[in-house]
């Protein structure tokens, strides 16, 4: 980004902010990763926030304006959330549409989270926090979202959703399509829709030394079975090397579970849980084909991206051992 | 081959330990993880070059089993095309149905298949 570019949004965040009462010199520090959302540290006037906004040129699938509706909506029902500062649209002083929001103190890096000394207590206390939190989302009700339900069946759309995201790149990947075969023949009984974040897992969470302080990255949030957002938090890949705790790395699945259900979850069936942990193997096999097409295609060229082509048979070999356990 | 020593494989080896031994210290903190993606990489491509051919043959052989078709071997260079054309025609099969009414025994084949990725890109992975 040039620096012209980066002026007119400092100009744009300091204007946001004056328009608040909090005038005074903005600094901006552009943080590294996010695929699909622009993350700046905005320092005011001895404050830090944050400013999330799609990037230019690209349109993001989920409006900015939702999201910041969750967000809000997730932290009155006391889901450990950041405080929306404000939303601004496409085409003003943030260039793209944006979210200005309160920054939350605290480590989210999930190898420091599970290595670092001075999580010790974090890491003991996260599983229970985990379940606490999830309940609260999946209680929140449909109605006050502004989501709209999955049109027609919704299990089906999911899995034609996931097969369309493949077709696009035309990656011939058999266990991928075995899995989708097994997902079609393996459909959990219909349920409850509720609130489901779409990417509740280490990485995503905000934590400090006592443990979790906020959930962040909402754009995947959607409508529908809410046992999706457990099976995705438990998938081998995001326990990153800690692979006998289920729970994000830290923490088996009981103490969680408990937690989720002393504050109003309902306790998923087994099959269900495995259904959607088949589901989330998939999902991140698909996901990673797509970041190395990324790279091949020239979207975007970088080495770390291709390098996760070479890991797709990770999250499918953990598929093909969870449908090869008789139920 | 009319190269001299090292050989690819040893080329490899020798900037993964550069890479991890010696930029892992002085690359900035947050250009620390890209570096350790970069010597991976470079264990991944050695790994791939000492395994040959012989993956590539044998997950021929299981898609003509499973497609219930004999494929010729061709040699060398088209190998890997080969093995490429066979695996979209099964993944076309699979999405089509045809594995329907035997999922097990198509999962028990590529158990296979993507244990022999692993022992390229993440040996070890498939044993954890």
């Amino acid at each position: 980004m040039g620096d012209s570019e980066e002026g007119a949004l400092r100009a744009g965040v300091a204007d946001v902010l004056a328009e608040r009462g909090r005038a005074g010199d903005v600094e901006l520090v552009r943080i590294p990763g996010g695929a699909s959302r622009e993350t700046w540290l905005v320092e005011a006037g001895g404050e830090r926030l944050v400013l999330r906004r799609d990037p230019p040129g690209s349109e993001s699938l989920v409006p900015q304006e939702g999201e910041a509706r969750l967000i809000r909506l997730a932290g009155e029902h006391g889901v450990p959330a950041p405080e929306i500062l404000h939303f601004e649209p496409a085409d003003r002083r943030f260039g793209t549409a944006g979210i200005l929001m309160e920054h939350v103190a605290g480590e989210s890096v999930a190898p420091r989270l599970l290595r670092k000394p001075g999580f010790e207590r974090a890491r003991a206390n996260l599983p229970a926090q985990l379940g606490e939190a999830l309940a609260k989302i999946h209680a929140i009700p449909v109605g006050e979202t502004g989501l709209e339900e999955p049109a027609g069946e919704p299990v089906g759309s999911a899995i034609e959703e996931w097969e369309r995201m493949l077709d696009q790149i035309s990656e011939p990947l058999p266990a991928v399509e075995a899995g989708l075969r097994w997902l079609r023949a393996n459909p959990p009984p219909p349920t409850r829709t509720a609130l489901v974040h779409g990417d509740f897992r280490l990485g995503n969470f905000i934590v400090g030394g006592d443990g979790l302080q906020a959930v962040i990255d909402w754009e995947l949030a959607h409508l529908g079975d809410p046992v999706e957002d457990i099976g995705w938090l438990c998938i081998r890949s995001w326990r990153f090397g800690n692979d006998d705790l289920p729970v994000a790395g830290v923490g088996a699945l009981e103490p969680f579970l408990d937690a989720y259900v002393r504050a109003g979850g309902s306790p998923p069936e087994p099959e269900r849980l495995r259904f959607w942990e088949v589901f989330g193997n998939l999902k991140w096999a698909v996901i990673c084909a797509r970041q190395a097409h990324d790279h091949l295609s020239g979207v975007r060229r970088s080495h770390e991206l291709a390098s996760l082509g070479r890991r797709i048979c990770e999250p499918e070999w953990d598929m093909l051992e969870l449908i090869g356990v008789d139920a | 081959m009319t190269q001299d020593r090292p050989d690819a494989a040893e080329l490899l080896d020798a900037l993964a330990e550069f890479l991890y031994a010696d930029v892992r210290g002085w690359a900035p903190r947050e250009k620390r993880f890209q570096v350790l993606v970069a010597a991976n990489l470079c264990a991944v491509v050695a790994r791939q070059l000492r395994a040959g051919e012989e993956p590539l043959r044998s997950d021929l052989a299981l898609f003509g089993e499973l497609l219930g078709t004999e494929l010729e071997v061709p040699a060398g260079d088209e190998l890997p095309a080969a093995v490429r054309r066979a695996e979209r025609r099964l993944a076309e099969e699979i999405r089509r149905g045809a594995f329907d009414a035997r999922l097990d025994q198509l999962i028990a084949g590529l158990r296979q298949h993507v244990r022999r990725k692993l022992d390229v890109a993440r040996p070890g992975y498939a044993d954890e």
